[in-house]
């Protein structure tokens, strides 16, 4: 009895010490897929750079699955978040994704020629950061990626270039907009930079 | 009383991540914000009446080669600074690597035309007054946008009056002065098409967002050079 308490300890303690290690590894494996496949794709596919609708189809099907766009917006969103009413919160939550998702994909075609490095990825809690490295250009861009663990899989809440936080920008964005014309103004925004 | 020390435990863990992203949450140091923003909206209007089109132009006439020749040279320029200050904060590997990239470009690299420092491993760093001020504790202060320059604040203000100061070009006759500043200008500008168009379509408010970019990545670039000069 003892002794199959303390195998079961054992393979308790081995799930704790190895799944931290899982956990950074498919992470980083997460954040290469995101990465270099899709620019790699758009590089294979000259046909594909040149299409809009075709690039932001692609960044829909491989990269926002394992993007968090509700946390992301509440994050960006802050104390003003409790502000908008759920109808709201909904509205600027799908708005905000979609502007994001078209901005993205019309900057991809430009960064195709880049190679992304994995740099390494640090545990702290329930969250991981991968740092990555885009090369090619006259100075490597340092992209990190923060990724938070959710019902079991990992996704995407903010993303660091050269030490600029979308999160942050947009916090200082929205904030700025809502304080003006308040959370109709800030979905009326989003609604006219996605060409409605 | 297991239970109620995870409940306790729990709480404490949410209430430190609220505090964190509160801490986040401040106020944007921007005391003279109307008069900033009307530096802004002339700096918008003077690039869309002036400074777009000659780069249009620019970018036409002088063929691609050329202009990563003039990018280079200034660059390298650029790098005598960025490796005083490197000195100046502290960072002796920096400052060497910085150093290096001056005497490979002007020679090999005839007199920084081309940038064969960077083909072999030595590659650009970041260093600039402002920045040494930051690593020495100097605040940020209020954002300031500039006539013409951009965006800046009260401590890169300083550090942007130390560099013409000290810049070659300031004690060079006013013609020459002037078009070797201005050519940099337009390449600069040349050079950053795709980032201010990225900023364009990205931005809701473009005054707001390009502010917390510009607080952000100078924030950035003082905690890395912090960084560098604890680190041996």
């Amino acid at each position: 009895m003892a002794s199959l308490r303390v195998v079961i300890f054992a393979i308790l303690s081995l799930f704790v010490i190895a799944l931290p290690a899982l956990a950074q590894n498919s992470t980083e494996d997460l954040v290469r897929r995101m990465a270099i496949d899709v620019t790699a794709e758009v590089r294979k596919n000259p046909d594909l750079a040149q299409s809009q609708t075709q690039l932001a189809a692609l960044v829909e099907r491989r990269l926002m699955p394992h993007f968090n766009f509700e946390r992301i917006t509440k994050l960006a969103m802050g104390r003003n978040w409790s502000k908008a009413s759920p109808a709201e919160q909904r509205q600027i939550v799908s708005e905000f994704s979609k502007l994001l998702v078209r901005t993205y994909s019309n900057a991809l075609a430009s960064l195709k020629d880049l190679d992304v490095q994995v740099r390494d990825s640090r545990k702290n809690g329930n969250d991981v950061t991968v740092r990555t490295q885009m090369i090619g250009r006259a100075k490597p861009v340092s992209i990190d990626y923060s990724l938070e663990s959710a019902g079991g899989s990992w996704r995407v809440y903010d993303v660091t270039v050269e030490g600029l936080s979308l999160v942050t920008t947009y916090r200082d964005d929205f904030n700025g907009m809502i304080s003006s014309s308040g959370v109709e103004g800030l979905i009326a925004m989003l609604k006219q930079k996605n060409g409605k | 009383m297991k239970s109620s020390r995870a409940a306790v435990l729990a709480t404490a863990l949410f209430a430190s991540i609220n505090v964190s992203a509160l801490a986040q949450e401040q106020q944007v140091n921007d005391p003279i914000e109307p008069i900033n923003r009307g530096i802004f909206a002339f700096n918008e209007l003077l690039d869309t009446i002036l400074i777009k089109p000659i780069v249009v132009t620019y970018n036409t006439v002088l063929p691609k080669p050329v202009r990563a020749g003039i990018t280079n040279v200034f660059s390298n320029l650029d790098d005598v600074f960025i490796s005083a200050n490197h000195v100046l904060q502290g960072r002796g590997k920096d400052a060497g690597t910085s150093f290096g990239r001056v005497l490979v470009n002007s020679t090999i690299g005839l007199g920084g035309l081309i940038d064969i420092a960077s083909m072999n491993g030595l590659q650009k760093g970041e260093g600039d007054f402002g920045q040494t001020l930051g690593v020495w504790g100097v605040d940020a202060g209020p954002y300031i946008v500039l006539p013409v320059l951009g965006p800046s604040n009260a401590r890169d203000t300083i550090g942007r009056a130390a560099r013409i100061a000290s810049d070659p070009r300031t004690y060079m006759p006013n013609a020459w002065s002037y078009s070797l500043t201005g050519l940099e200008y337009i390449q600069l500008r040349a050079d950053n098409v795709d980032n201010a168009k990225m900023v364009d379509s990205f931005s809701l408010d473009k005054y707001n967002f390009s502010r917390s970019i510009y607080m952000q990545r100078r924030n950035s670039l003082v905690t890395s050079g912090k960084e560098a000069s604890s680190s041996p």
